[in-house]
């Protein structure tokens, strides 16, 4: 039973690391490499935030508002003038993270933090012990997927949104600030980097690499899931479950490459990966 | 100072090849050991060998457009090769013999494999560069869980290896580096050299012009790779340590850093830049630890924003004179292929080309034969561009068989199509934008005549209707020209004439008049008469402006609604009934055709 804990709760931390990868990519076509970069400064808006004793649950929207500030400088400086140049966008923001990470070194020195998760302990579910932290993050990753499909399918902002990734010369004709949509994405998609940084501090530790490690699993769920938020969620569901049952049977450090290994092998065979159009 | 290497030379001599950057990697290579201390010297040594793998990150993403995060890996595996060679086996001629075998081959393996991954047909930029990472990712964690037989996560240390001086390890690595220079060099402006180029510009063109980009990159991988492991085993080799972050991503990020701050596509350009970059990372990591990288980072982001052909052509700007080398134009004997003159050089059998439940091509059964001028016409949407790649590209087509002088096309890529016989120019101008006028030629040549893979040729064979057309649109006084600078008409015409320096037996022109004036419409049409009349070659001519074809069309296909409707003369055509009615509606029949 346990491992069926540790497939969802996998899938659902992955879902939450990439879905800011995922909103910049989808609207933007534009790999943002300062992800990992931005889920560490996630971690250490945490780890400030418990220096200050300030309990962790207000620290989410803190550290979502944080990373909307970071990401909405980004855009305007950096990422704004390389939308026709992708590869080099890729390469720029890669950049950038190094330039974020080096400040946060410099802040913060190179040593390993810990952060206290907001909710200790274990809850007893379907007859085993299972971290409790850990599987709160199962309905936050549903809270946070049916927000982002809420927000992209419900609203104004999203019918404009899509609209730019359909046909942006048609939108921006028909009177829509392609500009400012795009600011906005990228500034919710940081938010989102430095949100997921928030939450899985409690079950790593903080460094200023600690993101790093997150980032090429995130960019290949992302590029396997094409444009929806659904298809994402299952991708990650997936390739969790392929993650979590090798590094149990196999080899923990095997474990590791599974997601790329999978993602390298699906697009081979499906270049458009689990997306339906 | 280049500039006056260049007219001292009268053929190619071994200093031409080498640029402003070049010859300061020269003048290190040669002062090292009298001018620096020992620290610095193993610094340049190391640095020496991280610029042989500067150099195949350069050709891959500089030259040929791939970017890759993957060199790391080779380099980690050539070293990897020396160290477990070493420790587990011994030091003796016969290890060290099998261990660089291990490194070069075993590296070029590896890099076939991942071109063949990589480069399929149809794949995306993203896609490489997304292999580009999982390899460095998977080479890591599988020397991770390597146990003591790859040392995990600390590596190999302390194992036998080379007993040489400082001095000598300089002169090795020095005189290493310069021969990996001199000869990419060498390669890359050869006519094989800018093929690679002709790849980053326009990949599709290429393909068009009987070249196949994919096996050409699966190649050039396998080369590069094979570079980088031994660039990866003299490293670990010399510095008698092999890590797991050798392999790693960063390190191929790291790579790119090096070739982007220095410029992409220059080639000395980034070895030099290697070499500084390694030496003040040694020297200022340990005055200013984080801020260094900080202010790495920060150039990097600020060259890719601001200057993205990097800072070493900036500075070397004022030295070079642009030197461009412009070959002679001749005519060529166009062999003849022993056909019979009447025989079809174009069958189709009922095509049909669906998407999904619409169906945009149905039945379309038609030949061509040689001399033949055919208009294919009809109105917007009734297929003809859909025709055109049907006939091009073995995949477009949903049934139906198409023959090209004989040769089946079954599922054939455009390459195999063009190596039949045929000739596809695009409504758009589709050229090489950084290449001259003369290397589009050339390049146009290269499955006809073997590109060299050493020097470029000082003569252009072209076939006399190539050369007419090169002539008559003063092009031949450009062929230095950069294609981009050309007028919109100069473009149409280059590849015009890019088409027929093929051969091609059968020539597709889709939509050559659009957005040309009057008397240009009466000019080109000629060139395409003698085509087909004098030099016997089958045309295909799209066009809606019936009025153009049917002064120049020894026949008329109308195309309506995916179907051939009407063919013949061109005067049976134009008075038919039905044809009025598709261009002019039912209800006007007596006014003028289109």
């Amino acid at each position: 039973m346990s491992i069926c804990f540790d497939i969802l709760t996998t899938a659902a931390l992955l879902f939450i690391v990439t879905s800011g990868l995922m909103m910049i990519f989808g609207v933007m076509q534009i790999v943002n490499f300062s992800h990992g970069a931005i889920i560490s400064v996630g971690g250490y808006v945490s780890f400030v935030l418990a220096q200050l004793g300030i309990p962790g649950w207000y620290g989410w929207i803190f550290a979502f508002l944080v990373g909307a500030l970071v990401g909405a400088l980004m855009e305007r400086l950096v990422v704004r003038p390389l939308y026709k140049r992708p590869l080099d966008a890729i390469l720029a923001t890669w950049g950038l993270g190094i330039v974020m990470i080096q400040i946060i070194t410099i802040c913060f020195g190179r040593g390993i933090q810990f952060v206290d998760a907001p909710l200790q302990g274990t809850w007893h579910l379907l007859g085993t012990d299972y971290s409790s932290y850990r599987l709160v993050m199962i309905p936050v990753a549903f809270v946070i997927c049916a927000l982002l499909v809420a927000l992209l399918n419900g609203t104004r902002f999203g019918v404009r949104t899509r609209a730019v990734i359909m046909n942006e010369a048609l939108a921006e004709s028909l009177g829509i600030n392609a500009g400012l949509i795009r600011f906005i994405t990228f500034s919710i998609g940081a938010g989102l980097g430095t949100l997921a940084g928030m939450l899985i501090t409690p079950l790593s530790s903080v460094d200023p690499y600690m993101g790093v490690t997150w980032l090429t699993s995130a960019f290949m769920l992302v590029m396997v899931s094409g444009h929806s938020f659904l298809s994402l969620l299952f991708t990650c569901l997936v390739f969790s479950t392929f993650q979590v049952l090798v590094s149990t049977y196999v080899n923990p450090v095997l474990g590791g490459m599974t997601i790329a290994v999978l993602a390298a092998a699906t697009l081979r065979i499906r270049p458009r990966g689990f997306s339906r159009d | 100072m280049t500039s006056f290497f260049h007219m001292n030379e009268k053929g190619r001599s071994l200093f031409s090849r080498i640029t402003m950057p070049g010859l300061v990697c020269l003048v290190l290579v040669i002062i090292g050991p009298a001018v620096f201390d020992m620290y610095m010297l193993n610094t340049m040594v190391k640095a020496f060998f991280f610029a042989i793998a500067a150099i195949t990150v350069d050709i891959l993403w500089g030259y040929t457009g791939c970017l890759t995060f993957g060199q790391s890996a080779f380099f980690g595996l050539g070293a990897y090769a020396a160290g477990l060679v070493f420790t587990h086996l011994g030091f003796t001629p016969a290890y060290v013999a099998l261990a660089l075998a291990l490194a070069v081959i075993g590296a070029a393996l590896v890099g076939l494999f991942t071109g063949w991954i990589s480069f399929y047909r149809g794949a995306s930029s993203f896609f490489a560069c997304i292999i580009s990472l999982v390899l460095p990712i998977v080479l890591n964690q599988l020397i991770l869980s390597g146990g003591s037989f790859t040392g995990s996560s600390s590596g190999l240390t302390g194992f036998d290896t080379f007993e040489f001086e400082m001095e000598q390890w300089y002169w090795i690595a020095g005189g290493l580096m310069m021969v990996c220079g001199v000869l990419s060099s060498v390669f890359l402006s050869s006519d094989a050299g800018r093929i690679l180029v002709s790849i980053r510009d326009n990949e599709s063109r290429c393909a068009y012009l009987g070249l196949n980009p994919s096996a050409i990159k699966i190649c050039l991988l396998g080369v590069c790779a094979a570079m980088a492991g031994l660039a990866g085993f003299g490293y670990g080799a010399f510095s008698g340590v092999v890590a797991p972050e050798l392999t790693g991503f960063s390190f191929g990020t790291e790579m790119i850093i090096w070739v982007a701050l220095s410029g992409r596509g220059t080639l000395w350009g980034p070895m030099l830049g290697t070499l500084v970059i390694t030496v003040a990372t040694a020297y200022l990591s340990s005055a200013m630890p984080f801020v260094w990288q900080l202010l790495l980072g920060l150039a990097f982001v600020l060259v890719i924003i601001f200057l993205p052909q990097g800072l070493i052509p900036l500075l070397s700007r004022p030295f070079a004179g642009r030197r461009t080398f412009v070959p002679a134009l001749e005519s060529s004997e166009v062999e003849a292929d022993g056909r019979h003159e009447d025989e079809p050089v174009l069958e189709m059998t009922h095509v049909e080309r669906r998407y999904g439940s619409l169906s945009v091509l149905k039945d379309v059964t038609f030949t061509g034969r040689p001399g033949e001028l055919i208009g294919i016409n009809g109105p917007n949407g009734a297929g003809k561009t859909t025709l055109m790649r049907c006939m091009s590209d073995g995949k477009e087509r949903t049934g139906g068989t198409i023959k090209l002088c004989g040769h089946d096309i079954v599922r054939q890529h455009p390459q195999a199509c063009v190596r039949f016989g045929l000739g596809r120019k695009f409504q758009n101008a589709n050229i090489f934008d950084t290449l001259t006028v003369a290397e589009c030629l050339r390049m146009a040549r290269s499955v006809l005549e073997r590109s060299s893979l050493f020097r470029r040729d000082k003569v252009i064979h072209l076939p006399p209707y190539a050369l007419e057309v090169v002539r008559v649109t003063g092009l031949e006084a450009k062929l230095g020209t950069v294609a981009r600078d050309l007028s919109h008409g100069e473009q149409q015409a280059l590849e015009l004439a890019m088409v027929l320096a093929l051969e091609p037996r059968i020539i597709l022109l889709d939509e050559p008049t659009a957005g040309l004036t009057r008397a240009e419409r009466i000019s080109i049409g000629q060139v395409f008469s003698s085509l087909a009349h004098k030099y016997g070659l089958c045309c295909l001519l799209v066009e809606h402006d019936l009025d153009f074809v049917k002064e120049i069309a020894t026949r008329i296909v109308v195309l309506h609604q995916g179907t051939i409707v009407v063919q013949g003369s061109a005067e049976e055509v134009v008075n038919s009934e039905l044809v009025q009615t598709i261009y002019a509606g039912p209800s006007r029949k007596d006014e003028e055709v289109a």
